[in-house]
């Protein structure tokens, strides 16, 4: 047998960071596994790791670059693909201005900061993420509130966890795996779930919070109400580190728990016993998932758990919620040169003025820019380069994010497949998978690490993504480096490491320190925690924060709910796919091959659904299919369907974009975003649901 | 017989199936279910899997002798043996026997013999989050029925 090379790297299969080893033979990745020497994932791996060789080598993969032609995509050359981009984009600078260029990747990539630094040396402000309702929000909410993100400190040994909205041990590894949580919990940590579904962790709760979905925020000032009435909180911090306090106070008391409990569904009685247990047992950590941001009440929410660290001395407390010192690398924000970017141009931001907080960091809504291209105002947008993003699928209001894609002059996706986003574009650009890419990796989390991917193999003509931007760049006359190996030479230089150095090394990490307030105060501008926000308040915004009913809910809009009687819950996550990726792989969609729509049996019944049944579930917006699955577990009143579907193995019809995609039935209304970040609503919307007659719905 | 066998902690299963997919990459399995893998009930998950059954019906139910017992009391096909009856895949109560269709021949877990061998745990249990996959010396596993 030939011989098998093992070569040690880091997964990027979601958010990353899992240590694998991967087996080569001949040039080819034969095997993953997960590494037990990894700090971070201690030998487990998930299936999306797992299953990369599937996706590295599929069949459908693109491996060089396309133009449209005629007659449908043409392979050309890379030199042809980057300079048709460089043309064009500068005939849209020269006629309109880099403004109406823009820039979007999809969740939070690994080369975020070349993808920053090439839109600040372009020109425009005009950035789309998915930042506005995912992790950077949550960022952005706690920069303004105690200067820093606080994350969950699992090693520092919590007694008391509360999983609010979050599954660790499918999703969310941002700053933590799952292993981390279950190490804690293992080790005696109460537990505390806050979630619409009963699920793994609320069976092994001590106390399960069944919530209406959306109102997380209304529930969280039910605890705050419970602490402050009791006395349980850290008196000498609050007096010494919280601005504001005595007014927050009094917002509070608009949150009896008689109210509370009329809100969110859960009975004033469980309200205040987890507000007790979290308060009184210490440490206690709060880990908080996407739901919570993907909502109106983005900010105010992540505002008020911060609070609750805070108010009950948790803040940067060993096993509470801790501000990580990162290495002494070069940060992705340094990286990204925002100074590049012309004041003047900075000033275009689409939304800038009305989503102060997204412009702060550096991004905008995307509602504003698919506006931008359909109506042309304030000014048009012409053109723009997608990378790993497929909006048309995982963006709020699906139909409105096609035509605007479709109008565009000019649009380039860099990505792995023909999604349904790429097939709208232009030029093509094959992107590299994690195995064929060198970083300095994860250096954007809050998690005090980076760590050493390095290039397994090369497949076909595909480039990581991060040379695409530096080879783009310099068709465009940005000063980039020579190679990807000088950048990241650059980001470690203060590290005093090469490369090649650190390559060998594996990771770094940064020297942990508590309780770093004592010495600094907070980075606000008071010093202290802002629970009242001079920042919001210099805006012109509620400086204090609230609940705000969900826009499109039994409760704000009853007369739309007599046709739409049932809360959506639209973004149900699957452990086999991220996003909407991976529907290709063999291994995974064998294990999930149809979207499932989650519907209590009671409920069912009443519209003659049976398990397994095609259902269609509506909107005021449209109507899909999904497939049922029967669950007691969730409230008769709320279905739950899963987010990402699109269909790959339809090869026409925009590979079945609008079949299952649940963003087809959700909301990009101005009134329905969070008022400073303009966090889309892709969680809580109101719908019917039907049996679908025939066979498999008439999936094409 | 006081082997080692295969055994799940069922309320430790978190459903994230990442054990099915190992599976399948140890064992080459490019389609199909793995020889492990995990229902969903919601709200709850049951993983199926062979428990190396002290007296094995698949074993008995062979009609060629194409199933035996090898060290430390682990079950396994022998596929050139194999004549693709699928008597033991009908025997099995734990639905833990598959059959796979590209070769015709039944095939199951073998608690990664190669990688137990070389000191390695066996791919599904490395890979769990939550250590609910254990394969050390445990008591004897009878048949339910």
């Amino acid at each position: 047998m030939e011989e098998v090379k093992k070569v040690r790297t880091v997964c990027r299969s979601c958010h990353g960071g899992c240590g694998v080893i991967a087996h080569v033979r001949q040039g080819r990745v034969v095997k993953i596994e997960g590494d037990p020497e990894s700090p971070i994932s201690r030998g487990t791996l998930c299936s999306k790791g797992l299953a990369i060789t599937q996706l590295a080598y599929h069949p459908d993969r693109i491996l060089h670059p396309m133009k449209k032609g005629k007659t449908g995509w043409e392979r050309i050359t890379w030199d042809e693909a980057l300079d048709t981009i460089a043309g064009k984009f500068k005939e849209v600078m020269e006629n309109f201005g880099p403004q109406s260029l823009f820039i979007g990747q999809g969740t939070g990539r690994d080369y975020e900061s070349h993808f920053s630094r090439f839109g600040n040396m372009l020109g425009t402000p005009n950035v789309l993420t998915a930042g506005h309702m995912c992790y950077l929000s949550r960022i952005g909410a706690s920069l303004i509130t105690c200067g820093r993100f606080p994350v969950c400190d699992y090693e520092g040994g919590p007694k008391c966890i509360i999983l609010w909205g979050v599954n660790p041990l499918w999703t969310n590894p941002d700053e933590y795996k799952g292993v981390d949580f279950w190490r804690a919990y293992r080790g005696g940590a109460k537990l505390v779930v806050i979630d619409p579904r009963e699920n793994f962790y609320t069976k092994k709760a001590d106390i399960w919070l069944q919530l209406r979905p959306g109102t997380d925020a209304a529930l969280a000032m039910g605890f705050f109400n419970v602490i402050i009435q009791e006395g349980l909180y850290d008196k000498e911090f609050v007096s010494n580190y919280i601005h504001g306090w005595e007014a927050f106070v009094d917002r509070v008391m608009d949150y009896p728990l008689e109210k509370v409990q009329d809100i969110t569904w859960v009975s004033a009685d469980l309200i205040r016993d987890a507000a007790r247990m979290y308060a009184l047992t210490k440490p206690a950590a709060i880990h908080w998932g996407v739901p919570t941001e993907q909502t109106i009440n983005c900010t105010d929410f992540t505002r008020i758990a911060i609070g609750l660290m805070a108010a009950t001395g948790n803040l940067d407390a060993p096993g509470g919620n801790v501000f990580r010192v990162p290495p002494p690398v070069r940060s992705v924000s340094e990286f990204s040169a925002h100074e590049m970017l012309p004041h003047e141009q900075r000033k275009l931001r689409l939304g800038g003025e009305q989503y102060k907080l997204a412009a702060r960091m550096t991004i905008i809504t995307p509602k504003v820019a698919w506006d931008a291209i359909l109506q042309e105002k304030p000014y048009p947008l012409k053109a723009g380069i997608l990378v790993g993003t497929n909006p048309v699928v995982t963006e709020a209001n699906s139909k409105g994010i096609y035509a605007a894609l479709k109008k565009l002059d000019f649009l380039a996706v860099a990505d792995l497949f023909l999604t349904p986003t790429a097939e709208l574009a232009h030029v093509f650009l094959p992107a590299g998978t994690w195995l064929e890419q060198d970083h300095v990796s994860e250096n954007w989390k809050f998690h005090g690490f980076v760590l050493a991917r390095q290039k397994v193999v090369e497949i076909g003509e595909c480039w990581q993504d991060h040379k695409i931007f530096l080879e783009l760049g310099k068709r465009l006359g940005q000063p980039w480096w020579n190679t990807v190996e000088d950048a990241l030479d650059y980001i470690l230089e203060p590290a005093g490491l090469t490369w090649k150095e650190f390559k060998e090394k594996g990771f770094l990490r940064g020297e942990m320190s508590y309780y770093k307030y004592r010495n600094r105060g907070f980075s606000t501008p008071t010093g202290k925690v802002e629970i009242y926000s001079t920042i919001l308040e210099g805006w012109g915004r509620d400086p204090l924060p609230k609940y705000t009913e969900i826009p499109e809910s039994p409760i704000s809009t009853p007369q739309l709910a007599q046709e739409y009687p049932y809360i959506l819950n639209a973004g149900l996550r699957i452990p086999v796919f991220f996003h909407s990726a991976n529907r290709q792989i063999q291994w995974l969609r064998e294990i999930r091959p149809d979207p499932i729509v989650e519907i209590h049996p009671d409920t069912a019944s009443q519209h003659g659904i049976e398990e397994g049944d095609w259902v269609w579930i509506s909107s005021p917006r449209g109507r899909v299919r999904q497939r049922a699955k029967l669950n007691p577990g969730i409230h008769p009143r709320v279905v739950v369907a899963e987010h990402g579907w699109w269909y790959p193995e339809i090869k026409d019809q925009v590979h079945g974009w609008d079949i299952s995609n649940i963003n087809v039935l959700t909301d990009d209304s101005y009134d329905s975003m969070d008022p400073v970040m303009g966090a889309t609503n892709l969680r809580v919307l109101l719908c019917n649901i039907s049996r679908c007659e025939g066979q498999r719905g008439d999936l094409p | 017989m006081n082997g080692i066998a295969l055994s799940f902690t069922e309320e430790d299963c978190c459903g994230c199936h990442a054990c099915e997919v190992a599976c399948k990459q140890e064992h080459l399995l490019l389609n199909g279910w793995g020889f492990v893998r995990v229902l969903e009930r919601s709200p709850s998950f049951i993983p199926v899997y062979c428990r190396h059954c002290e007296d094995a019906p698949c074993m008995e139910s062979c009609p060629v002798g194409a199933i035996s017992r090898m060290e430390k009391g682990i079950v396994v096909v022998a596929e050139e043996k194999c004549i693709g009856c699928r008597e033991c895949v009908t025997s099995c109560s734990f639905g833990a026997m598959r059959f796979r269709e590209d070769k015709n021949v039944a095939a199951k877990c073998d608690l990664c013999v190669g990688r137990l061998r070389q000191g390695q745990a066996p791919a599904c249990a490395l890979v769990c989050p939550t250590g609910c996959i254990s394969w050390r010396e445990s008591p004897p596993v009878s048949d339910p029925d």
